[in-house]
């Protein structure tokens, strides 16, 4: 796949992530209730889990999917490993959070599941991106 | 071999896990900083960001610790629940709602808390936000320290007299502790209080002792002497259509006090 593609599955799955976390920060805020096939939503939302020194993790959530999407907006390696940086703090964090969700909340949230899987593929489509941008750059280099 | 074909060649041997064409106008690396390293930074700072984040979300869950005004959670949640709703007192929603539920609850019982965390959510959503039911609460202490408990439902009578009981009752209940380890403290309800938007922490902290605040506490002990005798459990429930006689609800598993068991049991006891 070429790094223009990359970029641009980048973005499409920075937005899928970031429309997940729009909707659990409007739910949160709204006091809308939450659509939830799971059962365990509203208990995920609601517990201590769901906020990080007052924050909640969706506010956080929609910030990364942002600037993910805005290094995918960019060119070349610097951006990429960015990118790469941003989602590894998304992954490892999101594992927390589901670890959290099945030992000590005891309960799973569809949501929160979702953005598991996108922030998984935004990671992997991140880290080839940031091969084929540097694999450019040291063909490059080593071709002059 | 001349240059062009030695340039292809070392095309082909570049140590390039991806491969790939290699487009013109792309920058070198440095010597220093090459694409392993840069890789090898950046996963580090996350790892470290990450843990950081991760550190600060288990030292702000702590069930047993102390919640002091940096970790008071749920503020953001609570205030949505509660926004609009008309409250007075202990009693939330609107006075002449057609049904009425009424909760006995303990501070320190911790089913008191799960059944406000998970339950009450939907309850004040589907219910009460719709004007289908007001919401009648009854604080009491039988749990030790005693002391403790009587110190939250002072606050929480106080708060009361500022139509803020409800966002206090459910910050409290999202920051509660273990029972009998004393960490309801003043310092704990003074930065709950603080918390909640338009409750002045300070005149709460002050009118736990007023006559208003004693009398409620007062009417909410004989309310649950009247319904459970001397043998106390909570939480316990009252429903049923507003004006007429209440019912206990039959609340018997853990799983009536989830929302769905609640809903069930609660549209079968408002709908006689």
């Amino acid at each position: 796949m070429s790094v223009g593609r990359l970029r641009a599955a980048i973005a499409m799955l920075s937005l899928l992530g970031a429309g997940i976390a729009a909707y659990l920060v409007y739910t949160r805020y709204s006091g809308a209730s939450l659509f939830c096939q799971t059962g365990g939503c509203e208990t995920v939302q609601n517990s201590k889990y769901s906020e990080v020194a007052g924050i909640p993790v969706a506010v956080l959530g929609l910030i990364g999917y942002a600037v993910i999407f805005v290094t995918a907006a960019f060119p070349g390696p610097t951006s990429a490993a960015l990118g790469v940086t941003l989602a590894v703090i998304g992954v490892a964090f999101s594992a927390y959070l589901l670890y959290a969700q099945l030992v000590l909340i005891d309960a799973i949230c569809q949501w929160c599941v979702a953005n598991d899987v996108v922030i998984t593929l935004v990671a992997l489509a991140c880290l080839w991106r940031f091969r084929r941008e540097n694999a450019y750059s040291v063909a490059t280099a080593s071709g002059r | 071999m001349g240059k062009a074909s030695r340039s292809k060649a070392q095309r082909r041997l570049v140590p390039s896990p991806a491969g790939g064409p290699a487009p013109a106008g792309r920058p070198a690396p440095s010597g220093w900083l090459t694409p392993a390293r840069t890789l090898l930074i950046g996963v580090a700072v996350a790892l470290v960001v990450a843990g950081a984040l991760i550190g600060v979300s288990v030292a702000g869950s702590g069930s047993s610790s102390k919640p002091s005004p940096a970790t008071v959670t749920g503020v953001a949640a609570t205030n949505a629940l509660f926004r609009g709703i008309p409250q007075s007192g202990n009693v939330l929603g609107n006075r002449n709602a057609p049904a009425t539920l009424v909760e006995f609850a303990e501070p320190q019982c911790p089913y008191c808390g799960a059944w406000a965390r998970e339950t009450m959510p939907t309850v004040v959503r589907d219910y009460v936000r719709t004007g289908k039911l007001k919401i009648v609460f009854h604080g009491i202490s039988f749990i030790q320290p005693t002391s403790d408990s009587e110190r939250a439902l002072g606050a929480f009578a106080a708060a009361g007299s500022q139509a803020r009981q409800f966002q206090l009752l459910d910050l409290f209940y999202r920051n509660q502790g273990e029972e009998g380890t004393g960490w309801i403290s003043d310092d704990l309800l003074r930065s709950l209080g603080s918390s909640v938007p338009g409750l002045d922490a300070d005149r709460m902290m002050a009118d736990r002792s007023s006559a208003a605040a004693k009398s409620q506490i007062q009417d909410s002990a004989k309310a649950a002497a009247q319904v459970m005798g001397s043998h106390f459990r909570t939480p316990t429930f009252q429903a049923g259509p507003s004006g007429g006689t209440l019912a206990p609800m039959p609340i018997s598993t853990v799983d009536q006090l989830g929302p769905d068991g609640f809903r069930a049991v609660l549209d079968h006891m408002i709908s006689q």
